[in-house]
């Protein structure tokens, strides 16, 4: 591309400047120019007719491309009439999926991740409802491994499962559809056996796991707090911190605060020597006006925040929890809302600071 | 029929003879068929379902119908809104008279083509007219509610074409206007169905604007969302002590075979179902007895602060609505 071609196009008149909800250029970008380094990282190097098994190199400069480019399904007014997929299959990239369970199927609508590596899968969560007729959670990840799988001249792909917590029922449901599933290993749910399935009974809560996927090793960063056996995943080819409900844009109920501080802390040693995108957690109760979270068991949020976190909250994060630590408190931040030592149904009217008050309009 | 003139008709104070009252009815000639009794052998007797429709694990996959009629007796009906069109199911009773019909309370739905409750509510008394040979074109419907929250009147509009039919408004002054009442709370106020009189006073507490209404005919009492199996919401703690003694006074007068409210949030074995579930498998009956209410009140009598107070048959929520309620985190450690 010619050295000015960024700078001889007018944003005005090409309609290229960026859009007001979101950063993409709505016709490109001209200044990022034509071949970015990110495109070696995609699998668009899949050769149109494979004689074996396809291999990616997962190594990258900088965050692999990926988009969230859809809204999230939001449930309805009368739950009963939705007729919303029960799951929602997004694709971030051709190797990592983000999933999520209708709300009119379960109020908690849980996110659910999959990412894929040369030599297996990984299902982070398993989402709020057992029952696989009402949460097609096993059918619905079986169907992407196999067109993966399918693409790339791979006969199968053994699959781990794992969970951000094995006891929150909002995110352990779906664990019994995977029993049985062959070449698939499930993460125990009782806290000493997972310590022993990531090798960290000797180091909890200090040291790190890893899961090998096959080019693509997933770090797992032990965070009690909202759950005793809480942990987080990173991985290193999206950026992507997975939180669970440890940290995500919602009401968070701290259910240690001493542990919470602590983990946190580590997050943010983390994030300081990780390149770390965005931080994605297992739900959404926040509103797209600040501070405002939808109340416990909607099932219609037309006005939701978007998932990701820009990794800065860890910060914040950090900062109100050091507040909140030793009292019964609600504290709202404009993406998240902290709970100490309250009633998950708690409300408060403190509100914060130089946060505009904005009402969302009722859905009805 | 004016407002003027429906308000004589339809509601006196109680010194007035009730005779008077239903004789202008009836020279109104609002009579549609053969004359019911609804004054002899009282309380009518009746029944509760032994189970209400009560939500399910997944709302999507709910085969509830949309509102539950129960027939109470012949001459009464309860809905219940389904969970899965709003997890406040809200009950709403239908009281039929010789010469009228009344609606207390009308659900959480704002629109017909999400929540028909139009449909359901022309439906049952069409079946109702039908059963008893009237004309139930020539009877007046009363579409009033308890108190002044959207779980309890969003509906309402769903009437704005149906003939005979006359609706409460959205203010503080024409609910009280529209029993004709000139002395909330205390004035109690006698609408004549046709035979059949209702009884209806103010009950101030968890909202400002709330009636109480007594049935003669099945001698039930409707307290709305003062009073109900669940968390009564109290806003205001000395205009709902005030209420409950009004209550009481009434009973220690009057026959009362249930009180009856508008939600039911607590399991038959007497735990909190949180705010907003809509799952509620072992749900307690919605009707209290007499001794349960009046055994709140001894408890409220005790009550001086703010605060959470569990009767053994409801939770009196004094002030604390905007602060907290029940439950705990479960994952605490």
């Amino acid at each position: 591309m010619p050295e000015n071609l960024a700078t001889r196009y007018n944003p005005q008149q090409t309609g290229s400047q960026p859009s007001a909800t979101s950063s993409s250029y709505p016709n490109g970008n001209p200044a990022l120019g034509y071949n970015p380094v990110g495109a070696r990282n995609t699998d668009s190097a899949v050769p149109l007719h494979p004689t074996g098994p396809v291999l990616h190199n997962y190594e990258c400069d900088g965050p692999a491309a990926g988009r969230l480019a859809f809204r999230w399904i939001y449930g309805s007014n009368i739950a009963a009439k939705n007729r919303d997929p029960r799951v929602q299959v997004v694709q971030y990239n051709e190797d990592s999926y983000v999933l999520r369970q209708n709300c009119c199927v379960h109020w908690e609508a849980p996110f659910t991740y999959l990412l894929f590596g040369n030599k297996g899968a990984l299902l982070i969560d398993t989402g709020a409802t057992p029952e696989a007729n009402y949460y097609p959670l096993r059918q619905t990840v079986d169907a992407i491994i196999s067109r993966w799988c399918d693409m790339r001249r791979r006969a199968s792909l053994p699959l781990t499962v794992v969970m951000t917590s094995g006891e929150d029922i909002a995110q352990n449901q779906g664990l019994a559809q995977f029993a049985g599933r062959p070449d698939t290993t499930l993460v125990p749910k009782p806290l000493e056996l997972m310590k022993r399935f990531y090798r960290l009974e000797r180091s909890w809560p200090d040291g790190t796991g890893t899961i090998d996927l096959g080019g693509r090793t997933i770090d797992v960063i032990p965070t009690p707090g909202t759950h005793k056996d809480g942990v987080s995943f990173y991985d290193p080819y999206t950026d992507f911190l997975f939180t669970g409900d440890f940290l995500f844009p919602g009401k968070i109920n701290i259910s240690n605060d001493a542990d919470y501080m602590m983990s946190l802390a580590r997050l943010k040693a983390w994030k300081d020597s990780h390149p770390v995108k965005w931080v994605m957690g297992g739900h959404i109760d926040m509103q797209f006006v600040p501070g405002k979270a939808y109340p416990r068991f909607s099932t219609y949020k037309p006005y939701e925040r978007v998932l990701e976190m820009e990794p800065e909250l860890i910060d914040e994060a950090l900062h109100y929890a050091q507040e909140a630590k030793g009292k019964a408190v609600m504290l709202i931040r404009p993406d998240f809302i902290l709970l100490n030592n309250v009633s998950p149904d708690q409300r408060t009217k403190d509100w914060p600071e130089g946060v505009p008050n904005i009402n969302a309009p009722r859905p009805f | 029929m004016d407002r003027r003139s429906f308000l004589s008709a339809a509601a006196v104070a109680v010194p007035a003879a009730n005779a008077l009252v239903t004789g202008v009815a009836q020279a109104a000639g609002l009579s549609s068929g053969p004359a019911i009794d609804f004054k002899s052998n009282l309380p009518a007797p009746g029944s509760y379902p032994k189970k209400w429709i009560c939500g399910s694990p997944s709302l999507m996959d709910n085969s509830d119908p949309p509102v539950q009629v129960h027939w109470y007796n012949e001459h009464t009906a309860f809905l219940r809104q389904s969970k899965a069109y709003s997890y406040e199911a809200p009950f709403a009773p239908l009281y039929f008279g010789n010469d009228r019909i009344l609606l207390l309370d009308e659900g959480f739905t704002q629109l017909r083509n999400d929540w028909d409750l139009r449909g359901i509510v022309d439906d049952t008394i069409a079946e109702w007219g039908k059963r008893h040979g009237k004309d139930t074109s020539k009877m007046e419907l009363l579409v009033a509610f308890s108190h002044l929250h959207a779980d309890h009147y969003a509906a309402v509009n769903q009437f704005f074409d149906r003939p005979n039919t006359r609706y409460m408004g959205l203010t503080h002054e024409e609910m009280v206007g529209f029993w004709g009442m000139t002395n909330f709370p205390e004035e109690k106020v006698t609408l004549d169905l046709g035979g059949r009189d209702i009884l209806i006073w103010g009950s101030p507490g968890h909202v400002i604007s709330e009636f109480t209404y007594y049935d003669t005919y099945t001698q039930i009492l409707f307290t709305g969302d003062m009073f109900y199996r669940g968390r009564c919401y109290i806003s205001f703690w000395e205009p709902w002590f005030d209420s409950m003694k009004r209550i009481i006074d009434f009973m220690d007068h009057n026959p009362v075979t249930h009180v009856m409210g508008c939600h039911i949030e607590i399991s038959n074995k007497g735990e909190d179902y949180a705010y907003g579930m809509t799952w509620q498998p072992d749900e307690a009956p919605v009707e209290l007895t007499v001794e349960e209410f009046r055994h709140a009140y001894e408890i409220a009598k005790t009550i001086k602060e703010p605060g959470i107070y569990f009767t053994g048959a409801v939770f009196l929520c004094n002030q604390t609505r905007g602060t907290t309620t029940i439950d705990k985190n479960p994952y605490k450690y």
